[in-house]
């Protein structure tokens, strides 16, 4: 009946306006006052009008029982509700009447259940709302309905002033016991920090919403409030918002509005892993502000401080960066990445000395003090917290020194298997070890891990030892290109760093060495010591560092005998950069008289290699007389391969045997003069790249005029 | 060459002055970070002492009141380390009171409750034990008690003790020490006599205070070597009635030895031990007369070996084989499970150096 009602309003409208258009503006004037007399008359008939009409008039004692009046403008008002939601009037009055009981309580239930709005709730009608739950005889179901439907749409309130002026009042249902969760999640979201002072009345009980309250109160006033509270808090206050979800969700879509609900998802963490531990060390602290802090107010008690809690996004640390308080546990600052930006501008050597002795402690305790046994058990958050770590690490691009002491005497008692990944990772970040401390603190224990371990740890060993290179070379680019004063971590000079890098570069030469020899020349150790040499050959033009060091023959001959030619071009590239730099070297030692010199013995080595590897590739001079490999004349006839001298040149060579075949299959149909010239052009082709630059840089060759090629030679000397 | 310096002072003209300051900013938090590492090796490196000085009769009773004297002797402790403690003031003990009673409250019943209000079923109380400091750069020792207040107990009834601990540092290495910004204090040392609950929330308590951590602290091996001849050495001033060690051994199922030795005998093989030691220094070193008191790890180790061997004699085990996992004597007992009670507090010093330098062992920077 109703629905025919508001069906008949539009037509009667649509009939009446067309009657005088296009006339005078005093006749425009005319026509819409007609139409708003129109739309009165409308709205006056507007069932769902009459309805709000009857609810805001109706007298308090009318009957419910039997009111058809009633009972059919209440399916009018939910039947806009559901299609359309209320207006902010509608809503007021309709919330007005439920909580005030005119009718009782019976209808309160159905009135709350369909107070939908449209798009925003009047401040004032919550307001005269919370009043009468103190006022009226309300059944507690009913205010618990009313408080639920206070949160669903609380972001929908478009003002909440008013409501923090009563925030005494709403205080005051705490002590009701049925309506304590919902009112806690009520003052939770209207808390600001001159609400903090309520934490003073005491609470009874434990209940996690009221402990999550007291969280927040403790943020405001850590002084007041003294509780100790489960560091992963778990999400106190569920969603209340059941009754109401999914008309509201439809509204919204139907309106096309998107008034956000982020009430109805807390945005507190919610921690699924929180088994129970007996030791938990590796728990980043909560992050609390100073209690202790009347004995450092005296100094600097004028600055209002921010405690570093109260900040919830970056650019307010930005505007607060110069006057943020440190948190009572420094440690906290691992928690998040927020805090970690911080951290980043954190100077006072007292406040690194406390994140770096928790840190310290944090391990100790967990991977060297280790009391109970097996207590690796709890390795998937060991893992985790050093993945943590790592990424901190990461992302401050410095170390800590309380995880260099660690280490160090971690590597004494490592399996070299135990977190491999993470542990490697750490030690990559150690930074610069003057030269004296470097053997007892590093070399010894990890030769001893190295030799004794899988090839997976040795690659692994490798790759840590070239990031920790690049970082410290990175270190000294970065101190060198900036203010060119000599000053490195821990008052290490030049000279002093220079004798640091030489004697890791010497001592992973070592372990190459040996390890290739123990692993049978493996590629994929190879290619990890080869990684470290591509560092070690750009030392001077990348990184500035005046030093040159070349790679020890038991690294030299396995990666250019190698049987795959991935292996014996990157040798190339390596050998070709370290040209490039030796030439720029000596280029820049004529010019400045005191630049560094460099020892006849370094190009001594390296013209020798270059010898090497130009005869033995190019030339298939591969035994003569003063290369690297000698063999006695009757052991080679012995071996009954003809022409042993050049089997190892770019044809013969193992590891492009097959590219010559391959080459040799395509091009027979067609003949050529230059065939070794045609050869070369094909392998440069193929992507080996570090070979074209090597040959190029170091054979004077000449792609198209050139004849032959292979007798054409000259390296460069020195 | 003058010259030359005066020019590279002067060269930042260009525009990026900016960023040279951030990268030295950036740089110095890197130096002060790493600043400290001049430790390092002493850090890596750290043993325990391998001499020390014999423990002479203390007048300690003269320096420290009797009270606190009662309740640090005849109590068995719990011994843990701590980190330095980060803004930590002897003036402040009042305030400390109030936080802790409040935060104990607090943790018991679950609540929140107010600093300053008076009437919590627990009372904390700070102490300074003054007299107890050896070195210049010890810090002065701090005693925690907490009373409990009965519900139903009358207004006068006196209030029952329920925890005890004390944090100390005594002739703590004065390098570290000094080496500590000046807002730390260092009292390595936490013992604890009360309840397990109790003692999580004044750790706890502390933790969240003076950003410190608390590990356990053993007394290992090498230790209870230590305090029993340390011991042994007080026989002629002081009556120690016996020497009693405990040897665990380890076999299926576990056997316990338990190895008393008679304290004249025990004196007697001391000082031959002792004897032969300084006869053997001397043969080396002409000028040993005031090291009278030193006592030498290996003068500990021969003695313990000695007491082996006459056990090999007797019963045929060699002790070796197991581990000294307590020691005690008239003037106190020490377990592994870093369980320490002092009998007797004329030798209180000596053996709290010892733990002492435990507790800084186990220090994480």
């Amino acid at each position: 009946m109703a629905a025919k009602l508001s069906l008949s309003g539009p037509s009667d409208s649509d009939t009446s306006s067309p009657s005088d258009q296009s006339v005078s503006g005093r006749s425009v004037n005319r026509s819409l006052r007609i139409a708003e007399k129109e739309r009165r008359k409308n709205e006056a008939e507007d069932p769902f009008v009459l309805a709000l009409k009857y609810f805001s008039d109706v007298e308090p004692g009318t009957p419910v029982n039997g009111n058809d009046q009633l009972e059919r403008n209440l399916v009018c008002v939910e039947k806009v509700a559901y299609s359309k939601g209320l207006h902010p009037e509608a809503i007021s009055i309709m919330l007005e009447f439920a909580m005030s009981l005119r009718m009782g309580s019976s209808p309160c239930v159905r009135v709350l259940k369909c107070l939908i709005p449209s798009s925003v709730v009047p401040q004032e009608a919550v307001v005269r709302a919370v009043v009468w739950l103190g006022i009226g005889k309300i059944p507690i179901s009913t205010q618990v309905l009313f408080i639920k439907w206070v949160l669903t749409v609380f972001d929908m309130i478009d003002a909440k002033d008013q409501l923090r002026a009563i925030y005494g009042f709403i205080f005051s249902f705490v002590t009701e016991e049925n309506l304590c969760p919902f009112i806690c999640h009520l003052l939770y979201l209207l808390t600001r920090k001159e609400s903090g002072n309520f934490a003073c009345i005491v609470f009874q009980g434990r209940q996690p919403f009221l402990m999550h309250l007291l969280s927040l109160y403790k943020v405001f006033c850590p002084e007041l409030v003294t509780l100790s509270i489960p560091s992963p808090m778990k999400n106190a206050f569920r969603n209340h918002n059941s009754p109401w979800k999914s008309a509201l969700l439809a509204v919204q879509k139907r309106n096309g509005s998107q008034v956000s609900s982020s009430s109805l998802s807390l945005t507190a963490k919610d921690k699924t892993n929180s088994r129970k531990r007996k030791h938990c060390h590796l728990e980043v602290p909560a992050l609390n502000s100073a209690v202790n802090k009347q004995a450092q107010t005296d100094s600097c008690s004028s600055r209002k401080v921010v405690p570093l809690v109260q900040i919830h996004s970056f650019a307010q640390l930005l505007e607060n960066m110069h006057r943020i308080e440190l948190p009572a546990q420094m440690g906290s600052l691992l928690g998040s990445s927020l805090t970690l930006q911080f951290l980043d501008c954190v100077q006072d050597e007292s406040a690194l000395l406390r994140l770096n002795s928790w840190l310290g402690y944090a391990l100790h305790e967990e991977f060297l003090f280790c009391n109970d046994a097996g207590s690796f058990q709890n390795s998937e958050e060991a893992l985790q917290f050093l993945e943590k770590l790592l990424s901190t690490l990461h992302f401050r691009q410095e170390g800590f020194s309380s995880i260099e002491v660690f280490l160090y005497k971690f590597l004494n008692a490592w399996d070299g298997s135990l977190l491999r990944p993470q542990i490697l990772g750490l030690m990559s970040n150690i930074p610069v070890v003057t030269s004296s401390q470097i053997g007892q603190f590093l070399f010894e224990p990890l030769m001893q891990l190295f030799f004794t371990s899988s090839l997976f740890f040795k690659c692994g060993l490798m790759e840590c030892l070239n990031n920790m290179l690049l970082k410290w070379l990175t270190w000294h680019s970065v101190v060198f290109l900036s203010f060119c004063s000599v000053l490195y971590p821990r008052n290490i000079t030049l000279s002093g760093f220079k004798d640091s890098v030489m004697e890791l570069v010497h001592f992973v030469g070592r372990l190459a060495t040996v390890g290739l020899q123990l692993e049978g020349c493996h590629s994929l150790l190879l290619s990890f010591i080869l990684d470290f040499y591509e560092t070690v050959c750009d030392m001077f033009l990348k990184y500035g560092l005046p030093l040159v060091v070349m790679p020890p023959p038991g690294v030299f001959y396995p990666a250019l005998f190698a049987a795959d030619p991935v292996s014996v071009d990157r040798l190339a590239y390596i050998m070709y950069r370290y040209k490039v730099n030796l030439t720029s070297a000596k280029r820049q030692e004529k010019l400045k008289e005191q630049a560094f010199h460099i020892s006849r013995q370094t190009f001594h080595e390296f013209n020798h290699y270059v010898v090497v590897m130009v005869n033995c590739l190019w030339n298939s001079k591969m035994f003569h007389q003063g290369m690297g490999v000698q063999l006695g004349e009757e052991v080679l006839l012995k071996s009954n391969v003809p022409q042993y001298s050049n089997s190892f040149d770019l044809i013969h060579h193992p590891a492009f045997l097959s590219y010559a075949v391959d080459f040799h299959q395509k091009v027979r149909a067609q003949v050529h003069s230059k065939p070794w010239r045609w050869y070369l052009e094909y392998l440069f082709t193929q992507g080996y790249d570090g070979l074209k630059q090597f040959v190029q840089s170091n054979i004077s060759w000449q792609p198209i005029a050139g004849d032959g090629g292979s007798d054409d030679l000259a390296t460069q000397q020195r | 060459m003058e010259q030359k310096q005066t020019s590279v002072v002067k060269t930042p003209r260009n525009s990026d002055g900016a960023q040279r300051s951030s990268y030295r900013q950036s740089y110095r938090s890197y130096v002060g970070a790493v600043s400290r590492l001049g430790l390092t090796s002493a850090l890596t490196a750290r043993r325990l002492n391998t001499s020390r000085r014999a423990p002479r009769a203390h007048n300690i009773t003269d320096k420290v009141s009797p009270e606190h004297l009662a309740v640090l002797v005849k109590k068995e402790w719990q011994l843990s380390y701590v980190t330095p403690l980060f803004q930590f003031r002897h003036t402040q003990l009042k305030r400390y009171s109030q936080q802790l009673s409040a935060f104990i409250a607090a943790e018991r019943q679950g609540v929140a409750v107010e600093v300053e209000e008076p009437q919590h079923s627990f009372k904390a109380s700070f102490s300074v034990v003054h007299g107890m400091a050896e070195a210049e750069e010890d810090a002065e020792t701090i005693l925690i008690q907490v009373h409990s207040k009965h519900h139903f107990s009358r207004r006068d009834d006196p209030e029952k003790c329920v925890w005890s601990g004390w944090l100390a540092c005594i002739n703590g290495s004065p390098e570290y020490i000094r080496s500590l910004p000046k807002d730390f204090i260092c009292l390595p040392l936490f013992g604890s006599s009360g309840g397990d609950p109790l003692t999580s929330s004044v750790k706890s308590w502390f933790q969240q205070t003076f950003d410190c951590c608390f590990g356990s602290l053993e007394i290992n091996h090498t230790s209870l070597q230590w305090l029993g001849s340390l011991w042994t050495n007080c026989q002629p001033e002081s009556n120690i009635q016996h020497l009693k060690m405990i040897w665990a051994v380890p076999v299926v199922p576990p056997l316990q030895i338990t190895y008393t030795v008679n304290p004249q005998d025990a004196w007697e093989l001391w000082t031959c031990v002792r004897k032969d030691a300084q006869v053997e220094k001397e043969g080396e070193e002409e000028e040993e007369e005031e090291e009278e008191g030193i006592i030498d790890i290996e003068e500990v180790n021969m003695f313990m070996q000695e007491l082996k061997s006459h056990f090999y004699r007797h019963f045929k085990l060699d002790l070796s084989a197991g581990n000294l996992v307590q020691v005690s004597t008239a003037l106190g007992s020490a377990k592994t499970s870093g369980r320490i009670k002092i009998s007797n507090s004329r030798y209180m010093i000596s053996t709290l150096t010892l733990l002492t330098e435990c507790a800084l062992l186990k220090m994480p920077v």
